[in-house]
């Protein structure tokens, strides 16, 4: 087992260095310029120009660019080209914000797939197995902002309350309480959207797992010794059907970064999607860069952590683990 | 079943728990029950988020609003445009003007010229009547010694592969004695009205080569670089402008520090520094040097004329004892930087920049970054605090949840677009404004292209567009249509300048003149080539994308084929704009107040990376522009900028097209609070002032709690 | 939500390769297909989007041939006069010149900000968001079969130290490791933008999960006896691969680009939203969308009926893939 650890540790920070080079690659041989090199600016006189690209070492040739971006990042003094701020200190702050909406989402997510696959398994071919089958694919099939802005619609003209942002402006003074629940409030209506394809894509993956074991010989075995029909879907079937979802965990942790550009745009979610958009068309390298790399590790991170918790919970996996990733 | 019963009661618990807490958030008509601070609490929404707070180093329209409240300058701009004291009470211009001595010249009469022979010629000529006016300008007459100046001169050369290389030369001038005027007024034809005094030839031939010692022996041609660039930096005739600045006495910082003098002269030299890389370089470049005369008097002198040079002086006054050298080098200890961080440390990297400090009307709490940023009023301001106690910026990057905010009342201003506008005009919960702002937008021609270098070919272009249309339906009308150069809010702007007809037949019939025939397909064809080529702008502007398609389907109608494509804002400049390899563009300029077209006009500034991209040269245009910003006379100013409209107006290097009214919606229970002496409040409606503005009295803005009838 | 590309990574299908079981050893004939679209005859949503999409293709090659070729409908036409009309508005013959009138004098779907026909441009948009979505897969499926194919194949080769195997896997988990849409963002948002560069960029971010089933399905049939009985009678690799492995492995393949399509038109809608997607002169349904959006209340079919045009196809593609999952997956199918 340490070995294996040991193994696939060492392949991942492989990995981890190709990745960031041909991210680095990929983003300097891009045409234009940093935003602080906008050269529209009247004001801004070549030399100026000439002056800045140099402070960004932005004329060294590339492997030179990267080894300071990696010296940099290494000593966390790398800084952001549109405002000098610390580029880590930036994606913290963002991480925090970005966080009460990846729980709050997940939690939606996970709790709501699991009752609404195990009654579609159930009742298969039924009415609501049909509906919710419509419903999860309609889910699936919308496009994320077309979906927020029917949404956002129909509460602001229904309900007339503020939805967008963290929380609601002009409200500083008020009782703790208001305050609290008010961003309980700003909360509910991203992560709804934000958890709606992850609930139906994860409620029809529950439906086929649970079918699939619903199908084996000892669950025909336990209804052939007269269990009640729920003892032999919570008890026999869903412990099951559930292994595979624990390695899924792992799979979770890229999300962070990944899947929320649109949502966070839409509601004003000051995280890591609009940081990492905003520093999209502001040519801000060091966070582009350093925001695809920390999206890396997690994404190596949450395989390893899947292949490790697959490894603990199915013994037999462990030897099959090296042949495939 | 336990499992089966908490499957189903977690989802829903937690549902609930969520959507609870609905009944707890305000709706837009309580917004201040039981919360009255909102009614001093100003909320703005903003698509974008500052940049920099620091009045000297932003360069973007967010961060400079922000800048501009909690920032003050020596002098702003009043109702009527015009330049008004702040943290300066009053200024005075004047001018000091240096005329070389030229031992080698000779008078009109055949004698030699010294400095005090000199001097004397001129005063016995001011007493004269036919200098009377002259005279009356003139407070000082008097000779300085001669001087040795070292000058250190970097010359462009190319070597023989043509790459730039910088050579470095150093040379001693002589400077022989100088006569130096003091005059009361700045005037640009001063040493012409010498001339009957000194003669014609003084001025225009003055041997450098006599006063000039190269250190080492250097080529004939970087010679005669270096006397050029010698007679650039020790002129014949010399202007230098003097501005001086009193200097308000109860003004403090927000952190109780006092203004001063030396406030603004580090300001300044905080510019200048190439450390900071100040994007305010080119305005205070004109200065000679800045001088404390005392805590609350400061000196300007300016190398040469430039009339809108003191305009720069509306940019915020720095705190000089919280970023000078000791507060700088105290950070970097505090922060523990490596030395690589501390040998590139500068105002740039100061926390400062997000956390700044100034004297303006509100001062600085606190910003998160894309989400907002909180300002409070400064209660000691010198000219009474603000009526809103606290202002946030809220950064909402999309237009419609913008609206869908201010409708929920989390927000009391956006900036509303047109179509947006026309919806809450007739809505009486509501006041909404249009009004003129400093920008137009236009249709660049690139006039080095043969196929635009003709003025008829680009006005029959710019008579196929219906401007009028598009600013009735694109614009609502929130738009006005303009002639030339300058923004139609200001004063240089000429409304006689009579607007392009449309009238495609005519347009058709001018290019006929111009050997242009329909061919069979319908395009115009002239030497076997139809008129076709490609119109360019940025990405990201639904107005500019709507006239690409508005002037493609325009031309096909009188047969020119048109091209269209848009382009990120970062790759339409770099390959694009500062390359001139372009047809035609759509973009829009954002203008200062002053009449300054130079970077924008002046032949001179063709080159790539330069402004005036589109290649318009008009030798008489470029003398007015050269004389427009060398004028200190509004009248004289004015007289001039109509010429220079009317001539581009003449020659259409642009399809001018119009100049946007800024829309704005407010609550209609926002309104402008005047306090009585006995301590009673008046409300009056909240009004633009003529250049268009609306928030010049936001600090007497304040919202009620019903709606006031007026 | 999640972005569309999550949608088929995080839930790895239940689905066992043809073949694969013990009772199927024999090579796949007439009869599997046969029997396969029995099954999927059975999903009665599944046809219903079969159908959607047969009309759809109709619809986007009459809307080419009736936009650019022939031009019945022009989408480009602008009548500022005629803003914002509400679909089924008739034309009026005062504001507009004969040439400029809509065909039969009526806006099927309303007229947008320029006064253009929406259908008009709904029609251009739907060939354009088509070719985009199977530009795209296509360009995807040729990288992963290519990859996943040789690295089924010829994997135990070896190139210096390492095998042509574990370079390709290995290159796939680096392009795994990317957030995909903020890397398709980062290089739409780079690159000068054209349809084109939109199409290459979503198909060499989508090949992954093509490469490692076709490798699985590959290293599963390379063991199946039809194969090693053609190799061993000294059949060359060309006509084991292509004769008797591509068509094997053709099933899933098929499936993934189904989904994938719906995907790439998802994403060019999303690429849209963010000002980076297609420009003009092509209407893209996504684009069309993205300008609808702010003037929903004042022309709120603008909004609406692209917006539901994109769900109700990206729907069927959807539905149609699950379809052809389940009937070509024995497993699932004994039930």
């Amino acid at each position: 087992m340490r070995a294996f650890i040991l193994r696939s540790v060492f392949q991942r920070l492989v990995l981890l260095l190709i990745v960031s080079i041909m991210a680095h690659s990929v983003i300097h041989l891009a045409p234009g310029e940093p935003s602080a090199v906008d050269p529209s600016n009247p004001r801004m006189k070549p030399e100026d120009i000439a002056k800045i690209r140099a402070a960004f070492h932005l004329d060294d040739p590339l492997y030179m660019q990267y080894a300071y971006w990696m010296r940099d990042l290494m000593s966390g003094e790398l800084k952001s080209f549109k405002d000098s701020q610390p580029v880590l200190g930036k994606i913290w702050r963002r991480f925090l914000n970005s966080l009460p909406l990846f729980l709050c989402a997940t939690l939606l997510v996970w709790t709501l797939a699991f009752p609404v696959g195990i009654q579609a398994a159930i009742r298969r071919g039924a009415v609501y197995d049909r509906t919710t089958t419509v419903v999860a694919y309609t889910l699936i099939s919308v496009p994320g902002f077309f979906l927020a802005y029917l949404v956002i619609l129909w509460v602001v003209n229904t309900f007339g309350v503020p939805v967008i942002g963290l929380k609601t402006f002009g409200m500083e003074h008020a009782d703790p309480l208001f305050r609290t629940m008010d961003r309980v409030w700003h909360l509910v209506i991203p992560s709804l959207i934000f958890a709606s394809g992850g609930v139906a894509v994860l409620s029809r993956y529950v439906r086929s797992q649970m079918l699939e074991v619903i199908g084996h010989d000892y669950v025909r075995t336990a209804r052939a010794k007269g269990a009640t029909e729920d003892t032999v879907i919570y008890r026999h079937v869903l412990r099951n059907a559930l292994l595979p979802f624990v390695t899924m965990f792992g799979l979770l942790l890229p999300g962070l970064i990944g899947g929320s550009v649109i949502v966070e745009q839409i509601f004003a979610w000051p995280g890591l999607g609009r940081l990492g958009y905003e520093a999209i068309l502001a040519r801000d390298f060091p966070v582009i860069l350093t925001l695809n790399f920390i999206a890396a590790v997690l994404t190596l991170a949450g395989t390893f952590l899947s292949d490790i918790l697959y490894a603990v919970v199915d013994p037999r996996i462990r030897t099959g683990l090296q042949g495939d990733a | 079943m336990n499992l089966k019963r908490w499957l189903l009661l977690t989802p829903l618990l937690l549902i609930l728990l969520l959507l609870q807490s609905y009944l707890w958030v305000p709706t837009y008509e309580k917004q201040a029950t039981g919360n009255p601070d909102r009614l001093v609490t100003y909320v703005e929404a903003s698509s974008g988020d500052a940049k920099i707070l620091n009045p000297i180093l932003n360069a973007d329209s967010v961060s400079s609003q922000i800048v501009s409240l909690v920032f003050e300058g020596l002098l702003d701009l009043d109702e009527n445009l015009q330049l008004r004291g702040r943290l300066a009470t009053d200024w005075t211009i004047s001018e000091t003007a240096y005329l070389l001595v030229s031992s080698s010249n000779r008078f009109p009469d055949g004698t030699d010229v010294t400095g005090a022979r000199l001097v004397k010629r001129i005063r016995a000529a001011l007493m004269q009547d036919a200098f009377i006016e002259l005279a009356s300008n003139v407070r000082t007459v008097d000779v300085l010694p001669p001087a040795s100046e070292t000058h250190t001169i970097v010359i462009q050369e190319q070597d023989a592969e043509g790459n730039p290389v910088q050579q470095t030369v150093e040379v001693t001038v002589d400077v022989p004695e100088r006569v130096v005027f003091g005059l009361r007024r700045v005037d640009q034809d001063f040493f012409q009205r010498l001339i009957p005094m000194i003669g014609d030839r003084y001025l225009v031939h003055f041997p450098y080569e006599q006063y000039v010692t190269f250190q080492e022996p250097v080529e004939p041609t970087v010679k005669t670089q270096v006397l050029t660039q010698v007679a650039d930096r020790v002129p014949v005739a010399e202007h230098n402008p003097v501005i001086e600045f009193r200097l308000r006495r109860d003004v403090r910082f927000h952190d109780g520090h006092a203004l001063t003098a030396r406030d603004v002269k580090f300001t300044y030299d905080a510019i200048m520094d190439p450390k900071n890389l100040s994007p305010r370089t080119a305005d205070f470049e004109p200065i000679k040097h800045v001088e404390i005369i005392d805590d609350h008097t400061v000196r300007v002198v300016y190398k040469r004329l430039f009339s809108p040079a003191i305009n720069a002086w509306t940019m915020g006054i720095l705190p000089e004892h919280l970023l000078n050298a000791e507060s700088l080098d105290a950070e970097m200890r505090e922060r523990n930087l490596s030395d690589a961080a501390r040998e590139a440390f500068g105002m740039r990297d100061s926390r400062f920049n997000r956390d700044p400090v100034g004297s303006g009307l509100f001062r600085f709490v606190e910003w998160q970054g894309d989400e907002f940023i909180h300002l409070q009023r400064n209660e000691a301001y010198w000219d009474g605090p603000a009526e809103y106690q606290d202002y946030y910026l809220r950064i909402v990057p999309d237009l419609l949840t913008q609206e869908m905010e201010f409708r929920a009342g989390a927000v009391d201003y956006y900036g509303a677009q047109p179509h947006q506008v026309v919806r809450y005009k007739d809505d009486d919960r509501y006041q909404s404004f249009s009004s003129l702002q400093f920008v137009y937008t236009y249709i660049g021609y690139n006039n080095r292209r043969p196929l635009f270098a003709d003025p008829v070919v680009r006005r029959a272009l710019g008579m196929a567009m219906n401007v009028e249309d598009f600013v009735k339906y694109i614009l609502y009308g929130e738009g006005k249509r303009i002639t030339g150069p300058y923004p139609p809010n200001t004063q240089w702007y000429d409304s006689s300048v009579a607007p392009l007809p449309y009238d495609p037949e005519a347009a058709r019939a001018l290019l006929e003149t111009r050997g242009w025939q329909l061919n069979a397909d319908g395009w115009l064809e002239k030497d076997g080539r139809i008129f076709e080529f490609t119109l360019i702008t940025n990405s990201g502007n639904p107005v500019r994308k709507n006239i690409l398609t508005i002037a493609q389907d325009a031309w096909k109608k009188i047969g020119v084929k048109c091209n269209t494509q848009y382009f990120e804002w970062a790759v339409f400049l770099k390959d694009f704009i500062n390359t001139g390899d372009f047809d035609a563009v759509v973009l829009g300029w954002s203008m200062g107040i002053d009449p300054d077209l130079y970077q924008l006009w002046h032949s001179s500034q063709a080159g790539p990376q330069q402004l005036n991209f589109v290649g318009y040269q008009n030798p008489r245009a470029d003398e007015l522009i050269v004389r427009i910003r060398q004028e200190y006379d509004l009248d004289v100013q004015r007289d001039l900028t109509y010429q220079l409209h009317r001539l581009i107006a003449e020659d259409q290097p642009y399809t001018f097209l119009y100049s946007p009214l800024a829309t704005r919606v407010l609550d209609d229970k926002i309104v402008l609070v005047h306090r009585q002496d006995d301590g009673t409040e008046s409300y009056e409606k909240i009004y633009p002032i003529p250049s268009g503005d609306i928030s010049f009295h936001f600090h007497q803005w304040r919202k009620l709690e019903l709606t006031p009838e007026f | 939500m999640t972005e569309p590309q999550e949608t088929h990574k995080a839930s790895p299908s239940p689905r066992a390769h043809p073949g694969a079981g013990g009772e199927e050893a024999f090579p796949p004939s007439e009869t599997l297909w046969r029997e396969s679209w029995r099954v999927f005859k059975r999903d009665r949503l599944a046809v219903l989007g079969a159908w959607v999409l047969a009309l759809l293709l109709v619809t986007a090659l009459l809307g080419k041939a009736l936009t650019e070729w022939v031009v019945v409908f022009d989408p480009a036409a602008v009548r500022l006069p005629e803003k914002f009309l509400p679909p089924l508005s008739l034309a009026s013959s005062v504001d507009v010149p004969p040439d400029d009138r809509p065909l039969g004098g009526i806006y099927l779907l309303g007229t947008d900000e320029l006064g253009r026909d929406v259908f008009a441009r709904m029609l251009q948009g739907s060939f354009v968001s088509l070719s985009i979505g199977f530009i795209a897969v296509g360009i995807a499926l040729v990288i992963g079969i290519v990859l996943g194919g040789l690295s089924g194949f010829y994997g135990n080769v070896k190139l210096g130290v390492i095998t042509v195997d574990t370079l390709i896997m290995r290159l796939t988990d680096v392009m795994l490791c990317f957030p995909t849409f903020f890397l398709i963002l980062t290089v739409v948002a780079l690159l000068p933008p054209s349809i084109y560069n939109i199409m290459v960029v979503i198909g060499l971010t989508g090949w992954m999960g093509t490469a490692r089933f076709v490798r699985a399905e590959f290293l599963a049939l390379r063991k199946l006896d039809f194969v090693t009985a053609a190799t061993s009678i000294g059949a060359p690799d060309r006509r084991v691969i292509f004769s008797h492995m591509v068509p094997n492995a053709m099933a899933p393949v098929l499936v993934s680009a189904t989904i994938g399509v719906a995907t790439a038109i998802l994403t060019e809608s999303g690429l849209s939203f963010l000002g980076f997607g297609v420009q003009p002169p092509y209407a893209t349904w996504g684009n069309i969308l993205a300008d609808g959006k702010g003037f929903i209340f004042d022309a709120p079919w603008l909004f609406f009926i692209p917006g539901f045009a994109i769900v109700i196809v990206v729907l069927a593609f959807n539905v149609v893939g699950e379809g052809l999952r389940e009937a070509i997956n024995p497993k699932l199918r004994r039930r």
